[in-house]
């Protein structure tokens, strides 16, 4: 099931990267928003591509090896593991919340387009506002 | 909290690698719990204990913060 849907992403991806690239080349999107969508097209592509393609190399690599698949799940839900890669969230979000602030005030004092630092400003108002709706929740789940 | 699991694992002869397979945890997880360095979940611990035929209280011992 999960193969099916890689080599779908992979295939699809190549595809949608193929012709991206192609309607660039051939001038079927001269300027404007469709070069934009061109862009868009193969960048989407690349990524859908990559993702596919090595999960697809992951899955064939430990088809033939249970033992190293059941160690690599180990690994994963380790619980040491787990509780180390929570904090070390955790400790990032502490310091994405001063970035962002430094990186408005930066960019409001270079006196920069309006619109950028007021969507600068509702994305760190969402980012807040997702973490204490995220508290709020797991208060009363736990 | 102190615990008696290097001990325990020791008397035992068993080695690392072989008390994190059969516990489903990292070895580093196993040397972090000896080293005193991470304290184990609530299920771990019982697993621990299970796993050696003693009861939590004798693995891991419970120190109260002097103040």
């Amino acid at each position: 099931m999960k193969k099916g849907l890689y080599t779908t992403l992979a295939v699809g991806g190549l595809i949608l990267a193929a012709a991206g690239l192609i309607a660039l080349k051939m001038g079927a999107a001269p300027d404007g928003f469709l070069q934009v969508l061109c862009y868009v097209a193969i960048g989407c592509g690349c990524g859908a591509f990559g993702h596919g393609m090595g999960e697809l190399l992951r899955y064939r690599a430990l088809k033939n090896a249970p033992d190293v698949q059941k160690q690599l799940e180990i690994e994963r839900t380790d619980e040491r593991n787990v509780a180390v890669g929570n904090r070390a969230k955790s400790a990032a979000f502490d310091a994405m919340l001063y970035i962002y602030a430094a990186l408005n005030l930066a960019l409001a004092m270079m006196q920069a387009d309006l619109a950028v630092v007021l969507l600068l400003v509702f994305a760190y108002l969402l980012v807040v506002g997702l973490s204490i709706y995220y508290r709020c929740k797991f208060e009363k789940i736990m | 909290m102190r615990n008696r699991l290097e001990a325990l694992r020791r008397e035992r002869g068993i080695r690392q690698e072989e008390l994190a397979a059969a516990l489903e945890v990292s070895r580093q997880t196993i040397g972090s719990l000896e080293n005193g360095r991470y304290n184990p979940s609530i299920l771990l611990a019982f697993k621990i204990a299970k796993y050696f035929g003693v009861r939590i209280e004798d693995v891991f011992i419970f120190e109260e913060e002097t103040k």
